[in-house]
């Protein structure tokens, strides 16, 4: 009986596991081949089910079939357009800008989703042939569990075929391996790129379908899938096909085991499962270490470069004025403006905290940190602690949270540090989601509802005041409760962003930008790489403890989605857009984004719509972000005037790695020759 | 330079929160709540804060908007039974996973922001404002601020529990009256304050009309299965310690998927595996639906009765279809209900968004209609005053004649538990609910005693 149990358990977790088999698949030629990191991956595994549902319904019993067939041929139609308009353009650069832009394209995506087919979930079933149980030799199991697990082998096989025994796929390999070699033998392989991203959508379309009528059709379904997914790539290794094979089914089955015997785990034994691999290899089970070598040198990130434009101490004074007038907002609140100004900034300033200490490990030491929201979140979670079972200092819970978060640094940092690039990205995603996990399953830390009702008083020992208590003016300018805090929001942000700036001035912050542009050579001339990278990353996480423990002080509370991977995702947005590698840039970008996102969402319909598509047009046109477009018009204009030397002061000032814009469109007009050289 | 404002009535800290809530929606110019005795402690800077506090209430607030001199802070603040307009703001979670729910909530509430500016009993307007929580605790509390500083001093919305549950804190913080749409229990429980007034049927009033009929019926070997997070904690605690009274009743597993689980396939196993004869699912939206749709797949319905306290609701028999008919549910609304002006509402929310109404847009509805009966009943808008009216008021809903009761503000909704049945008209028709046993709201309700809030 325990045998039959057993294999039934084994049978749930194989027709989940095939299914994670395709659409990890898709993923992993995808980024073997491109070099691209495609969170959309998930929406069009949603909008295979999607286009299943809309199919299905006027064929009646035989839509399912009709559906079976039609839906991939969509989804892998729309890849293809997907590829040719938007990731076509940034092939050459880091992948970070493709995690970008797929971030952007899922908000769209999963927003003209809900226009079309609504926000309730639809319903979409088997056909009759295949529903409901099915008894063999005494032993009964649903039927179209049986038809998953066989259907997706097939596919399995098919895939493993065409990649393996076709002209195709020979090309396919090729091009993964050297993709000029390709070129220089003649054969176009941007078509064969197109096709590649065609061909893991339709996969992906595939297990849209088979899983929609498995499990229900609802807006959701995509971003459940694509951490687990991702998971499951990097597992395998990026690229290899096996990998995705073993790592899905493997993970399938043990997700499966894990609900029914150790359900403590369920949740956290992937990112463990995960973590572990990593650490023992770097590169995933079958992860191919010189793919992931090439993928590291074909293009830097590209950093933000205001610094053409203006002088030192044009900037300096530039800077002093923004504080100036950020020190003077709440005096107008009420009077001449809502008292929400006030409100949005605390948010903004705080994010922008946040934002600065990413810069400080992603735009200086070039570690993209997809896991940051831990810090952010543990923070949070740490000064309500203090605030609850301490004492009610405010300056105690923000040591406490500084001090947490910069120890929770140090841990993942000296696991992390050692697996590089897209790696890293990975595995601080699963520290940053094990913890989201964790906080989920814990009485002290409020399971899914957070922590409520703190009080902070700003003192020591008992002696202190409580902001709402107290008003600060002089005559008619009265400053209260959220007025006051406000000042110790900015208090810590400048007193961070003063810190951060010093640091990057001092040698350490030269060695890490020698880091970024060149980890070998740096390592050559004798600096210890890996202790600079943790020490800098355990001041990044102190940072980003830091804005977390305002948060919570400034909110009095403190939830799970604090920690989720998505906050960490908008963090880098911010970075990204205000031009990262400048500190001041990612705080710019954080006004930016907070200031616009909330705007948005409050009077926009389907606001993510219209957020996903501005950041796919920004990533596509401005990937300096926002402070270095005046440096770049200023140049498209003496290059519009014709001045052979100007282009050349431009580089000159932006260093050899921060190319311009105008460098980069004299490179497309040049054709692929240019591009050999790179 | 630094002066602590005097409190004649001795309230707390929170009452200088609430002023000062006050005077920035006031000084903005945008405010319409009536409360210009406030107004001149800030306009008179230094002098030593409000000592007029809230003298109001005699006239029904209308103590004139003399005192800003500038602005027209109070709207139409004159005298007699106008109490103007009263500035509520909605927060529906049209983002994040429960969308389809937060579309209904948020029709529902307009529905009754029409039917009070329509109707004649009222002396005042309600000019809602919506916006969306996104299902998530910071920015719905970012939301309400930007609503209350705005002017709002009502709120109404949410869905899940941790969203309410920071909104009951900003509510009791701010001073203005909240109306959640989450149904776990400390949101009138342990996490309860004098500004919370809820409409929605709590778990507990749930468990009321599904616990006993469970066991009776569908049978004593029971197996637990929920989402692991505070709706499905509530579910289970509440359902367990209702059935625990019933002779032969045991527990046979319990077992939790992770919230936004979509495979199932372990636990069906695991529970088709076992003794039990009814398997009763703490879970709601996408979670049930998956649940429910691999359930059929394996034939678990077959062998075992499934309950899920929100079976019923509409959206969760519409993504089931077929799938979904012989299960079982408890019964929070169902729109053919004779009960109260409920066949009106039915027309009105048909007229409107042409589809009928479900609990959600129920809880809309009535939140907004039956506050503002305590809005008319108190004579002004000033949430401080409301909120002592509102309490333990006879109030008109689609149930009938209700009142959030003065222990915990929770309203008496009366339950029922339902079974669903193949849906009437043509093959592809929604599954309806048959309803089987009401539970009076007096008797689903726990007594006060047994609540964990002391109002």
């Amino acid at each position: 009986m325990a045998g039959a149990a057993l294999a039934e358990q084994l049978l749930n977790g194989l027709t989940i596991g095939v299914v994670y088999v395709l659409i990890a698949a898709g993923l992993s030629i995808i980024f073997g081949v491109m070099d691209v990191i495609n969170f959309v991956h998930g929406e069009l595994f949603a909008l295979g089910a999607y286009f299943a549902f809309a199919l299905a319904a006027p064929f009646g019993g035989a839509g399912f079939w009709v559906a079976l067939v039609v839906s991939p041929l969509l989804v892998g139609a729309i890849g293809m357009a997907i590829e040719r308009l938007t990731i076509r353009p940034l092939y050459d650069r880091n992948p970070l800008y493709h995690i970008l832009l797929t971030f952007g394209l899922v908000l769209v995506v999963a927003d003209l989703v809900t226009i079309v087919w609504g926000r309730q979930g639809l319903p979409f079933s088997p056909p009759p042939a295949l529903s409901g149980p099915i008894s063999i030799f005494g032993f009964t199991y649903a039927t179209y569990n049986y038809f998953i697990v066989g259907s997706g082998a097939l596919l399995a096989l098919l895939a493993w075929y065409v990649l393996t025994r076709t002209r195709f796929g020979l090309i396919v390999r090729a091009g993964a391996q050297d993709r000029e070699m390709v070129r220089d033998l003649g054969i176009d392989i941007d078509r064969y790129y197109t096709l590649v991203f065609g061909f893991g959508a339709a996969l992906a379309g595939i297990a849209g379908v088979v899983l929609g009528a498995y499990q229900g059709i609802d807006p959701s379904m995509g971003s459940s899938v694509i951490i687990p997914a991702f998971v499951i790539v990097v597992l395998g290794g990026l690229g290899s096909f096996r990998g995705a094979v073993v790592g899905g089914l493997g993970v399938g089955i043990l997700q499966s085991l894990t609900r029914v015997y150790v359900p403590f785990f369920e949740g956290l034994v992937i990112y463990l499962l995960m973590i572990a691999v990593l650490l023992v290899r770097p590169t995933g089970l079958f992860g191919d270490p010189e793919w992931n070598a090439d993928a590291e040198t074909d293009a830097g990130l590209l950093v933000g470069r205001a610094g053409g434009l203006l002088d030192a101490r044009t900037r300096y004074r530039l800077g002093a004025a923004c504080v100036a007038l950020l020190a003077l907002v709440p005096l107008g609140a009420g009077r001449l403006y809502s008292p929400f100004v006030v409100t949005l900034l605390t948010d903004v300033l705080i994010w922008a905290l946040f934002a600065l200490s990413l810069d400080f490990v992603m735009g200086y030491a070039g570690l993209v940190s997809l896991g940051h929201a831990m810090f952010y979140g543990i923070g949070a979670y740490a000064a309500v602690l203090s605030l609850l079972h301490v004492d009610g200092s405010a300056p105690l819970a923000l040591v406490v949270a500084v001090a947490v978060a910069a120890a929770l640094a140090w841990v993942v940092g000296y696991l992390s540090i050692r697996v590089s690039g897209v790696y890293f990205a990975m595995i601080t995603l699963a520290f940053a989601q094990l913890l989201y996990n964790l906080v989920f399953k814990f009485d002290f830390t409020g399971g899914s509802d957070g922590l409520f009702g703190v009080d902070p008083y700003y003192g020591l020992g008992g002696v202190g005041v409580r902001l709402q208590e107290i008003q600060v003016g002089l005559g008619a300018v009265q400053i209260t409760g959220d007025g006051l805090f406000y000042y110790v929001v900015l208090a810590c942000v400048v007193g961070g962003y003063l810190l951060a700036r010093r640091v990057m001035g001092a040698p350490f912050g030269s060695v890490l930008r020698a880091i970024r542009e060149s980890e070998t050579r740096t390592s050559f001339i004798g600096y210890d790489v890996t202790t600079y990278k943790r020490r800098a990353f355990v001041a990044s996480g102190a940072l980003a403890g830091l804005s977390g423990g305002l948060f919570a002080l400034g909110e009095g509370f403190v939830a799970p989605s604090l920690l989720y991977w998505l906050r960490s995702g908008e963090v880098i947005v911010m970075t990204v857009l205000g031009g990262m590698g400048t500190l001041y840039g990612p705080m710019v970008g954080a006004g930016v984004y907070v200031t616009f996102a909330d705007l948005v969402s409050s009077d926009v319909a389907y606001w993510r719509l219209v957020l996903g598509s501005v950041f796919v047009l920004f990533v596509v046109f401005v990937p300096r972000g926002l402070v270095s477009l005046p440096a770049t018009l200023v140049s498209t204009l003496d290059r519009g005037r014709g001045g052979p030397g100007s282009a050349t002061d431009a580089r000159a000032d932006g260093g050899s790695l921060a190319r311009t814009e105008g460098d980069e469109d004299e490179e497309k007009e040049s054709g692929s020759a240019s591009e050999a050289t790179r | 330079m630094t002066s602590n404002s005097d409190r004649e009535d001795g309230s707390t800290v929170k009452a200088d929160a609430s002023r000062r809530a006050f005077l920035r929606a006031a000084g903005t110019g945008i405010a319409t709540v009536s409360l210009a005795g406030c107004v001149s402690s800030t306009d008179d800077g230094g002098s030593g804060s409000g000592g007029g506090g809230n003298n109001g209430s005699g006239g029904g607030g209308g103590n004139g908007s003399g005192a800003n001199g500038s602005t027209n802070a109070s709207g139409s603040g004159s005298g007699g039974g106008d109490i103007g307009t009263v500035n509520y703001g909605i927060l529906n979670p049209l983002t994040g996973p429960y969308g389809a729910l937060a579309e209904e909530q948020r029709n529902g509430a307009e529905l009754g922001v029409q039917y009070v500016n329509d109707s004649d009993e009222f002396d005042f307007t309600i000019e809602a404002t919506y916006d969306d929580s996104e299902a998530n605790p910071e920015a719905g509390r970012r939301k309400a601020q930007r609503l209350v500083d705005n002017g709002a001093g009502y709120l109404m919305g949410a869905i899940s529990s941790s969203v309410a549950l920071a909104l009951n804190d900003f509510a009791g913080s701010q001073e203005v009256i909240y109306n959640p749409g989450a149904a776990a229990i400390p949101i009138t429980g342990s996490g309860c304050n004098e500004y919370v007034f809820r409409a929605e049927t709590n778990t507990a009033q749930i468990a009321a009309a599904t616990s006993g009929w469970t066991a009776e019926n569908l049978g004593k070997n029971v197996w637990f299965h929920i989402a692991d997070y505070a709706y499905g904690e509530s579910v289970l605690s509440e359902m367990r310690t209702r059935m625990e009274s019933t002779q032969g009743f045991s527990v046979v597993g319990t077992s939790r998927s992770e919230l936004g689980a979509t495979n199932f396939g372990s636990y069906i196993s695991q529970i088709s595996g076992s003794d039990a004869e009814v398997a009763i699912l703490g879970m709601t939206g996408g979670d049930l639906v998956n649940f429910v749709k691999q359930a059929a797949g394996q034939g678990l319905k077959e062998e075992v009765n499934l309950m899920s306290p929100t079976m019923t609701f509409q959206v969760v028999r519409e993504a089931l279809g077929d799938a979904v008919v012989g299960t079982w549910g408890g019964v929070r609304y169902v729109s053919t209900l004779e009960t109260g002006d409920n066949q009106a509402f039915v027309e009105a929310y048909r007229n409107a968004y042409d589809q009928a109404p479900d609990a959600f847009a129920r809880n809309g509805y009535d939140s907004i209609r039956m506050t503002a009966q305590g809005i008319q009943e108190a004579g002004t808008a000033d949430p401080v005053e409301v909120k002592d009216v509102l309490a333990g008021l006879e109030a008109e809903s689609v149930f009938g004649s209700n009142r959030f009761r003065d222990c915990d503000h929770q309203a008496l909704n009366p339950t029922w538990m339902g079974e669903i049945v193949p849906g009437s008209g043509g093959s592809n028709a929604t599954p309806g609910v048959e309803l089987l046993e009401e539970v009076p709201g007096e008797e689903a309700i726990p007594p006060c005693s047994e609540v964990d809030c002391e109002l």
